[in-house]
């Protein structure tokens, strides 16, 4: 033990207090490089504050700048659209289960492709991927749930063979008329049922079931979107989870279904 | 064997032959109308009083009737089944044979007016399915125009004034809502009107095979598309632009007034028009003929799915405290280009240079008295490369990469590229409240001044960006 002395002992302590010093700097230094004075990532700061921030607001509350827009339908009715408030950790266009959280591709595919009809812009060829992921991060920042919960596994969407088939529709259209989706959706599937007038979301905003005849769903235009929304359903409107009320292949019958209202099938 | 088959296939065909030909005797004989008239002639002597009146009944010969009125061109037979339109005795009978309603004929003598110069329909026609014309089988050019809208035909010789004091209500209602709701924005009548719609002089006399027909519900009749595709006017037109809110009841005025829009002329002695109307010419008249149908109250700009752009409001204090009348007056008289906002001008929709001022007048009526606080662009060397990188972050999400517009207004169009550059910066500093258009001066977002002029010379230069 001749190599341990007072000053060799003294010398290692020096210098584990000298590493251990600079990787408290290191550590300190990439934290002040990644984040922002209020600890918030900096990257995803700047990209919300440059494109988002106009409409969705400084603090995610959906009172950006910009405000309610008006939108005129086909119809001719009016109603507003508002930006996502994003305070209450509520989203619609999940893969998860209804009352979840949604995956971080959820947001990535918000992001990307923007939402059809809601003024969300694409930005796809707009952002860099880090400065997506970036944002997607900060926006998480908005509501105390993204702290405690963990969001839930992505319901899987692997489309029958005879989805779209006579029988299939037919069975479909069955489960449409069972499960009373005509009260909202219509007869005829455009969105004018006995009920779709006094629609209200959770932030009390007046809303409109959506009309199939009137091109695709906000949340994509495959048969698989139309799936997950039925069974995640779309968390503060009025469209509920079936999840529970009705199995796999009755889902998949109701999609059939869908797909003629949609003018895809015959 | 064989042989005996075919006699008899010839005595089968020939007995069926027979009973054809027989039939078709048989109609010729008894056509619908002496049916009619022999009802008619049982109905007459029951229902005779007098002597006077049983010889009349018993003297009256079962015919075709026609009414010739040459300075029409019109040869009416329906009086040959409604034979009893001028007999007081048949008002309570039933049609075919009841009296004429009203006193009609007492100033629109059968032997001057006949019947299909109000009713149309065939008038040579002796039986009901081709006089009518209301079958889908049936390819005659004007089925008989329904009672609900037979209003239609009184504006041929009479002007609206004296309609209304003697109830024609429903094409004055019609005529009212035509000119209230809009129409004139993108229909041109007399040569003034927008040019989005078909022109709609004449529309009235149009043959049914102008109509596509495909869609309709009810009878394929012009009276029934119209009524059908002011309801909804994509279930009959799928790519139709046409905006309507129309209520049942409405859409049953508005087609009797177009069907009064008609291109045929009746015979000047035969008119009644008196102009005792003169037009109504107030800056709220004019902004209800030709700017409501899209502007609506003007008061809140609206994105339009139809139209896939924004709507602005043209009433908004905001927009009225940075523009002047003379900018106004521009936008109207040239349009926008690249929208579907018509250029006004008298060569364009064919409004006079009086009629876009009293428009103008109207829309800036309630100008507020506070200026916008100057912006001096000229103080700035403005970046027109910085600009380009600005405005794609900052604009182009609205209002295009290339400025074509759709949530916000189309920048590429002349009125904008000619507008004041103080205008344009003022707008993009303040915003437009009321709008979707935020203040990108405002703390929140916070663009300096130098940004915003480098934004206002990159739109300046984006006229000559194709799209």
């Amino acid at each position: 033990m001749e190599g341990f002395s007072d000053k060799g002992i003294v010398r290692t302590i020096a210098g584990t207090c000298v590493i251990f010093l600079l990787l408290f700097l290191a550590v300190t230094f990439h934290k002040t490089d990644a984040y922002g004075e209020d600890g918030s990532p900096a990257l995803g700061k700047k990209v919300y504050e440059e494109r988002c921030m106009i409409c969705h607001g400084a603090s995610g509350d959906g009172k950006g700048l910009v405000g309610v827009i008006k939108r005129s339908e086909k119809s001719g009715r009016v109603l507003d659209v508002r930006p996502r408030d994003f305070t209450t950790g509520v989203f619609r266009f999940r893969s998860t289960p209804t009352g979840c959280l949604p995956a971080d591709e959820d947001l990535m595919r918000l992001v990307d492709g923007g939402i059809t009809k809601s003024f969300m812009p694409p930005h796809k060829d707009e952002l860099s991927l880090d400065e997506k992921k970036a944002v997607v991060a900060y926006i998480k920042i908005f509501s105390e749930r993204w702290k405690e919960e963990e969001p839930c596994k992505a319901i899987s969407a692997a489309k029958p063979k005879w989805l779209g088939s006579k029988a299939s529709v037919e069975k479909g259209q069955k489960i449409y008329k069972d499960m009373k989706c005509w009260e909202c959706h219509g007869d005829d599937g455009k969105g004018k049922g006995p009920k779709s007038n006094e629609l209200k979301d959770d932030w009390g905003n007046q809303i409109l079931p959506f009309n199939f005849t009137a091109g695709s769903l906000k949340r994509g235009a495959n048969p698989e979107d139309v799936y997950i929304t039925f069974t995640a359903g779309l968390d503060g409107t009025g469209m509920p989870s079936y999840e529970d009320s009705l199995n796999e292949e009755d889902r998949w019958h109701l999609v059939s279904y869908t797909l003629k209202l949609m003018g895809v099938v015959k | 064997m064989h042989r005996r088959f075919y006699l008899k296939l010839l005595l089968v065909s020939s007995i069926a032959l027979l009973a054809f030909a027989l039939l078709a005797a048989y109609k010729e004989i008894n056509p619908e109308w002496k049916h009619y008239q022999n009802n008619y002639k049982e109905l007459f002597m029951k229902n005779a009083k007098d002597e006077a009146m049983k010889e009349k009944a018993k003297a009256f010969k079962v015919e075709v009737q026609q009414l010739y009125i040459e300075k029409l061109n019109r040869a009416d037979r329906c009086v040959s089944c409604h034979i009893g339109v001028e007999n007081p005795m048949m008002a309570k009978a039933e049609a075919p044979y009841k009296k004429h309603s009203g006193d009609y004929l007492g100033k629109h003598p059968l032997s001057r007016f006949g019947c299909t110069a109000c009713h149309q329909g065939q008038g040579r026609a002796t039986n009901k399915e081709e006089a009518h014309a209301l079958e889908h089988d049936t390819h005659w050019e004007y089925p008989i125009v329904p009672l609900k809208h037979i209003q239609s035909s009184c504006a041929q010789c009479h002007d609206y004034a004296m309609l209304e004091k003697n109830g024609a209500d429903k094409v004055v209602r019609g005529r009212k809502l035509f000119l209230e709701k809009g129409c004139l924005g993108c229909h041109k009548v007399d040569g003034a009107g927008g040019i989005l719609g078909k022109a709609l002089d004449g529309i009235g006399t149009q043959p049914r095979a102008y109509f596509p027909m495909r869609y309709i519900q009810g009878e394929r009749t012009q009276s029934a598309w119209h009524k059908e595709h002011f309801l909804d006017p994509r279930a009959i037109v799928p790519e139709s632009e046409m905006k309507a809110s129309i209520n049942d009841e409405e859409a049953d005025f508005l087609a009797t007034y177009i069907l009064a829009l008609k291109s045929t002329e009746m015979p000047r002695e035969y008119r009644r028009i008196r102009q005792t109307e003169t037009p109504d010419m107030s800056g709220e008249a004019l902004y209800k003929k030709y700017c409501i149908g899209c502007h609506t109250t003007g008061r809140e700009s609206y994105f339009d799915e139809i139209f896939n752009r924004t709507i602005p409001s043209i009433m908004n204090p905001a927009l009225l405290k940075s523009a002047d009348n003379q900018y106004l007056k521009k936008i109207v008289s040239e349009g926008r280009e690249g929208t579907q906002m018509t250029s006004w001008k008298p060569t364009a929709a064919g409004l006079t240079e009086q009629e876009i001022d009293m428009i103008v007048e109207y829309i800036s009526k309630d100008r507020p008295a506070a200026k916008p606080e100057p912006f001096d662009v000229a103080k700035f060397r403005a970046d027109v490369k910085r600009g380009g990188e600005l405005f794609n972050i900052r604009c182009a999400l609205c209002h295009g990469k290339k400025g074509e517009g759709e949530l916000g207004i189309n920048l590429k169009n002349p009125v904008v590229q000619s507008a004041d550059p103080e205008f344009l910066a003022v707008t993009v500093r303040d915003g437009r409240a009321g709008t979707p258009m935020p203040p990108f001066g405002k703390d929140g977002v916070g663009l300096k001044e130098q940004e915003i002029a480098d934004i206002v010379s990159y739109v300046k230069t984006l006229s000559q960006k194709k799209l």
